[in-house]
């Protein structure tokens, strides 16, 4: 008897899809990450309860916890929605983390550039603008090297982020750039100028609740993203291209076109995260902290657990952005650094287990072979 | 108690099966099916397609476990949990399309997963060519065991498979429809070669839907309908009408072509001149073709799959660049190889693979159905569209093309290949088409969908529509056509009128050679 | 000055010491994808071996040759767990496999698993007790020229030779290597004549992720002997491009790896000799290089013959209706 059988497991496509399970099942797959997380925690005598507790605390139940859980999601938020929109049309852009940092080199450049006498909107609508294009760039490269010489492009965007971290590592700590703050304490510590008041995202309070520019932003955007895929010919280009590419090229669309003009949308949505994050938060280029933030990386695990779909990107981001909040302020002996990664990885992969039974059924063949013996 | 089970084995059949059934979501494939291979013999599995043919040689083989029912072979009561058991038991299977890796040498094609002779840890593969000389020797098929699989021609091909199953020393061969990739030359071969193989010993199940091969190539012959096996008889005794109607269970019905085609002065819609084109290869496959089609006319274009059908069609859908040669569409010049422009000219095409290349599988029917129009108004309102109008014309195009669906909403995978293929012409002919080309349009399909899709094919070419039909069956492109193109090796050898066509005179040029018949 | 000091000689010798570990990363993604599934995890499983090996080698006492192996052990199982996760998600429950291996690296790469164990078991203060040293072969290491590249290398580094060896023959001389190849280019064919689809590639996957981990241990145990978090610094990302650059034959991912050994290694080589180019240059080579390298081979006509199994990436289920 062969393993297959011993195992007695098959899968078996769905004809229907019920719709209690669109809910049950990433809940469901939410709650046994938490439980794996749970094992290891306890193997690495950790207490999971009050962990889980902490987090459940800090990033969303104490007071002004859910202001600085906004500022964490407002990067994962746009990261995310570089993903999503990028995977959508079979574009696998691993470079979210790169054509974040050349959004935040653009953005703080141009805010640099323009001083402190620019008035307002326009030194952030040029910070939007520049973060943009800076993001769109650094995505056009494996766009177009894909498009032209079928280069797999996960490989070649995930080299630029490397490429992007140490070339933004220089403008700051190996060179005289126009970045960095070469008087003060910037004359010893290598660090970066601050960008002119002016220039800094404002941040809209509702009684203790703070919302930042950035926030809405990204979520005006996800809104734009998603009436762009459902209602639009691009959108329906997208869809055809993305699922079923020798269709598109028969009805006479050019996949090569809208794989690149998606792909500088993608990098251009990282770029935006980019610039919120030295407009909104940081107000300063900071290439060490952007390198450690990884949320690029996250802006995977965001994506994937949203399905791709724009608007679910934007609460999936809020959820994620709670616990790396709680992360940050947790940090320390007893709330080790990773740990905030590994229960991301781990609420990743059983959505991903947890996907499969909305698509099949999983079918007990020991069952039915041991009907047909006794039969 | 030897002596008994000896005495039983010499008269007990190779293979036979006593109740088959098995069950999928939706369907019973096969519904307590029986049959017995006499040793020597070559036995037919007759059906039509969705018979259940195919699951009952995957369950044959061991593929499948079936729901009911046990197999014997020799007498002997087996049960087959994985292929390899099937094939210890002497069970070897001949493939449709044939499982053989083409950057591999045939030696190591046949060696694959085969278990070890005289070997050490390390392959020695000058054993095994020897062994598969000799085998080609004994049932005379030739082949080099250097050669790779790429390199050779489809009968070879099938040569590599045979010599596969007889390496592994099958007693049984089960050959599914392996005469559908062959020119009528290469199935004679097969047939000779089918005679050797039982002359020495071995017993052949042979699957196929035609009538014809079947009567001249099998000894008796099991009918199979609906998933039951409803008759086993001699081939001696029967007839093509008597099968068939065992076959189809009731009075078989066909489409068949009636008024005379394209009106005398009707206008000329596609102008095919001097046009070559390479394969994917970059070897030329398609060598100074040149035909016309009128408006109102059926076309069809015959030959054996692989002779320059595939690489004509993508260039007239302006998906192939052409080497030479210029079309024209009623009149007008198609200047560009992109997929637009002939869409834009009036060129519909129903692609071979449906849902491959024909429709967005996960896309719904109504937004399949405009995959063709999106750009402009009224479908768009740029850069948005209107859904209002999709959904509605979707509602329209399902209900005058018979689309059976539960909504126009349902994804296209979701869809029977009946579905398929209306929601596809659907679409083609909402385009007020000049010309429509339709590849191999009724190939998997059920006997009713087949009926249903020559009909829309009848219907096209009665509006006014120049019709190419590409197909390998005969009988549908002698139900069809007005004339028939026949090409091989990327030329055309013969245009016959349809009135003097017949199977003889077209399978003789399918495979290369001049007819008496040929009209200019 | 002897001719060992030449710089052409250190650098080739420093190129095989920097490239071993791409060349264990690159092999076993190499089995992997030959059986038909990508495991972008590699960067991730590469971290997670590096951490247990650490973690063996700087807490545990005994004598080295005791403790090494061991570290190994711990290295292998710790990596082979974690293909196995993309192993069953990806082969039995069959979700998308660049998205199921992109999952694991995040899992267990540098923001993940791999720094929090790190964090949890306290390493990264000491430089491991127990690291692979250069062995001076045979007392060979002062002949010139090939005293420094072939005799003053790590076990390690000789492992890696023996491996590339028996993977070659494995692959292309064995029968087990003949059906992983058939899996890996038509599962189908390989399933019709009795292969286990699902064993070989199982298989093939997990034994691929155990290269990674002894490739992690390779940083953790001799390149970055005291921990730091994502301490391989991409370069599992960088084995990924060299099965492709390689066309999917040990001997010329071997080739490739020690390439890009010798980039990573310019930057300490020619700062050591006072050669001044920027080092963000020299840091960016080997992602540069590896981009250059990919558009090459990717618009070769020959990368599309020879090229990758065809049956790569996809998920193989029997037709069933």
């Amino acid at each position: 008897m062969s393993i297959a059988s011993r195992v007695g497991l098959r899968l078996e496509p769905r004809v229907e899809n019920p719709r209690w399970m669109n809910w049950v099942v990433p809940i469901g797959s939410f709650l046994t990450a938490l439980l794996v997380g749970a094992v290891l925690l306890l193997i690495t005598s950790q207490n999971p309860i009050s962990v889980y507790q902490r987090i459940l605390e800090r990033g969303f139940l104490d007071s002004g916890s859910l202001s600085g859980t906004f500022i964490s999601a407002t990067p994962l938020l746009f990261t995310g929605l570089c993903a999503a929109v990028a995977f959508r049309v079979g574009f696998f852009n691993i470079g979210g983390e790169g054509q974040f940092y050349v959004g935040a080199v653009f953005a703080s450049g141009i805010a640099l550039a323009l001083g402190a006498d620019a008035q307002s909107w326009i030194a952030v609508g040029a910070m939007v603008l520049a973060g943009a294009v800076g993001g769109a760039f650094w995505a056009f490269i494996p766009g177009i090297l894909r498009a032209r010489f079928r280069t797999n492009e996960i490989i070649t965007s995930l080299m630029l982020n490397y490429v992007a971290g140490i070339g933004a590592t220089y403008l700051i700590f190996e060179s005289d750039s126009f970045w960095r703050e070469l008087g003060g304490t910037g004359a010893v510590f290598p660090k970066g100028k601050i960008i002119p008041l002016t220039a800094q995202w404002p941040s809209f309070n509702l009684g203790s609740l703070v919302v930042p520019f950035g926030l809405v932003l990204g979520a005006l955007i996800a809104v734009w993203l998603h009436v762009l895929q459902k209602r639009t010919r691009f959108g329906y280009e997208m869809r055809v291209v993305g699922g079923a590419p020798s269709t598109a090229r028969y009805a006479g669309m050019r996949p090569s076109r809208v794989i690149v003009s998606v792909a500088m949308i993608s990098g251009a949505l990282a770029g935006l995260g980019g610039a919120a994050d030295v407009g909104n938060f940081r107000h300063v280029l900071d290439p060490k902290g952007l390198q450690q933030s990884g949320f690029g990386y996250a802006g995977i695990v965001v994506a994937a657990l949203a399905r791709l779909n724009p608007l679910a990107v934007v609460f999936v981001a809020i959820i994620l952005g709670g616990i790396t909040n709680a992360g940050y302020a947790l940090q320390g002996p007893d709330f080790p650094a990773g740990l905030v990664g590994t229960l991301q990885g781990l609420i990743l992969f059983c959505t991903l287990g947890g996907e499969v039974l909305v698509r099949y059924r999983i079918i007990n063949t020991r069952r039915q072979v041991r009907a047909v013996a006794a039969s | 108690m030897t002596t008994d089970v000896d005495s039983k084995a010499a008269i007990a059949p190779a293979v036979a099966a006593f109740g088959i059934s098995k069950r999928f979501p939706g369907v019973i494939a096969n519904d307590d099916v029986n049959f017995d291979v006499r040793v020597g013999e070559v036995h037919a599995l007759l059906g039509e397609n969705g018979a259940g043919k195919t699951t009952l040689s995957n369950v044959l083989t061991g593929l499948y476990r079936p729901d009911a029912g046990h197999l014997e072979m020799a007498g002997q009561r087996v049960s087959f949990d994985s292929p390899r058991a099937a094939i210890d038991a002497g069970i070897g299977m001949v493939h449709q399309h044939f499982r053989l890796i083409p950057t591999f040498t045939v030696a190591e094609n046949i060696a694959l997963g085969a278990p070890m002779v005289g070997e050490g840890r390390l392959m020695r593969m000058s054993n095994i060519e020897e062994r598969i000389a000799e085998l080609g020797e004994q049932f005379e098929l030739r082949v080099d065991p250097t050669a790779r699989i790429w390199q050779l021609s489809v009968g070879e091909q099938q040569r590599v498979e045979i010599l596969k199953v007889l390496y592994r020393n099958a007693t049984t061969l089960i050959m599914d429809e392996p005469t559908a990739v062959l020119t009528p030359l290469e199935a004679d071969a097969l047939t000779a070669t089918m005679r050797s193989l039982t002359r020495q010993g071995r017993s052949v199940i042979f699957i196929s839907h035609k009538l014809g091969e079947v009567l001249s190539v099998a000894d008796r012959i099991t009918v199979l309908r609906q998933g039951r096996s409803v008759a086993t008889m001699d081939a001696a005794g029967s007839t093509r009408e008597s099968l068939a109607n065992v076959m189809v269970g009731r009075e078989v019905e066909r489409v068949q072509r009636r008024g005379t085609g394209a009106l005398p002065g009707a206008p000329v819609v596609l102008d095919v001149h001097d046009l070559s084109s390479d394969g994917d290869r970059g070897l030329a496959a398609l060598r100074s073709v040149s035909f016309s089609v009128r408006g109102g006319e059926v076309v069809a274009v015959a030959g054996v799959a692989g002779n320059g059908q595939r690489e004509l069609v993508e260039v007239l859908a302006g998906l192939r660049p052409r080497t030479s040669g210029q079309i024209d569409v009623d009149g007008e010049v198609m200047d560009r190889a992109d997929a637009r422009h002939p869409i834009r000219m009036g060129v519909a095409y129903v692609p071979q693979d449906r849902l491959g290349t024909g429709l967005a599988p996960d896309l719904s029917i109504a937004e399949n159905l405009v995959l063709k129009r999106y750009r402009r108004p009224p479908v768009a309102r740029p850069p948005f569209l209107r859904s209002s109008v999709i959904n509605a014309e979707a509602d329209e195009l399902m209900e005058r093309f018979d689309v059976r669906a539960p909504s126009s909403q349902t994804p296209t995978r979701r869809l029977s290949g009946g579905n398929v293929q209306k929601v596809l012409l659907a679409r083609e002919m909402s385009g007020n088409p000049k010309v429509l080309v339709v590849s191999t349009p009724t190939q998997g399909l059920d006997i009713g969908a087949v009926a249903t899709v020559h009909q829309l094919l009848l219907d096209a070419a009665a509006s006014g529509v120049g019709v190419l039909l590409v197909s390998e069956d005969l009988d549908e492109v002698l139900a069809l056509a007005d004339r028939i193109i026949v090409m091989y090796e990327g030329g055309i050898t013969g245009v016959v009128d349809a009135q003097d066509a017949t199977v003889a005179s077209i399978g003789m040029l399918m495979g290369g050679g001049q007819s008496s018949e040929e009209v200019a | 000055m002897s001719v060992n000091d030449n710089l052409f000689v250190i650098i080739l010798a420093s190129a095989i010491f920097y490239g071993t570990p791409l060349v264990f990363a690159s092999l076993g993604e190499l089995l992997a994808e030959r059986s038909g599934v990508i495991n972008l995890g590699v960067e991730g499983m590469m971290l997670l071996g590096a951490v247990c090996a650490a973690l063996v080698a700087s807490n545990i006492d005994g004598p080295a040759a005791l403790i090494l192996p061991l570290a190994l052990v711990a290295a292998m199982a710790a990596a082979g767990l974690g293909a196995a996760i993309h192993a069953f998600l990806v082969i039995t429950l069959r979700v998308n496999q660049i998205i199921s291996g992109l999952a694991l690296t995040i899992f267990a790469g540098a923001a993940g698993l791999s720094s929090y164990l790190a964090n949890v078991w306290g390493l990264g203060k000491n430089p491991a007790i127990n690291q692979f040293g250069r062995m001076n072969l045979f007392g060979l290491k002062g002949v010139p020229v090939l005293g420094p590249i072939v005799f003053d290398q790590t076990m390690l580094t000789y492992l890696s030779w023996l491996m590339v060896v028996l993977a070659s023959v494995y692959l292309f001389r064995t029968r087990m290597g003949m059906h992983l190849r058939a899996v890996g280019e038509s599962p189908q064919t390989a399933d019709s004549v009795g292969i286990s689809v699902v064993r070989y590639r199982y298989g093939h996957v997990i034994v691929g992720g155990m290269f990674a981990g002894i490739a992690g241990a390779c940083f953790s145990l001799t390149i970055v002997p005291t921990w730091a978090n994502g301490l391989t610094s991409g370069q599992g990302w960088i084995a990924l491009a060299l099965v492709i650059f390689g066309f999917w034959r040990p001997d010329l991912t071997l080739v490739g790896a020690y390439l890009f050994g010798a980039l990573s290694s310019l930057r300490f080589t020619l700062q050591a000799r006072g050669i001044d180019i920027p080092s963000a240059l020299l840091n960016a080579l080997p992602y540069l290089a590896t981009i250059i390298v990919l558009v090459l081979v990717s618009n070769s006509r020959i990368s599309r013959k020879l090229g990758s199994p065809a049956a790569l990436g996809r998920a193989y289920e029997r037709e069933e209706r």
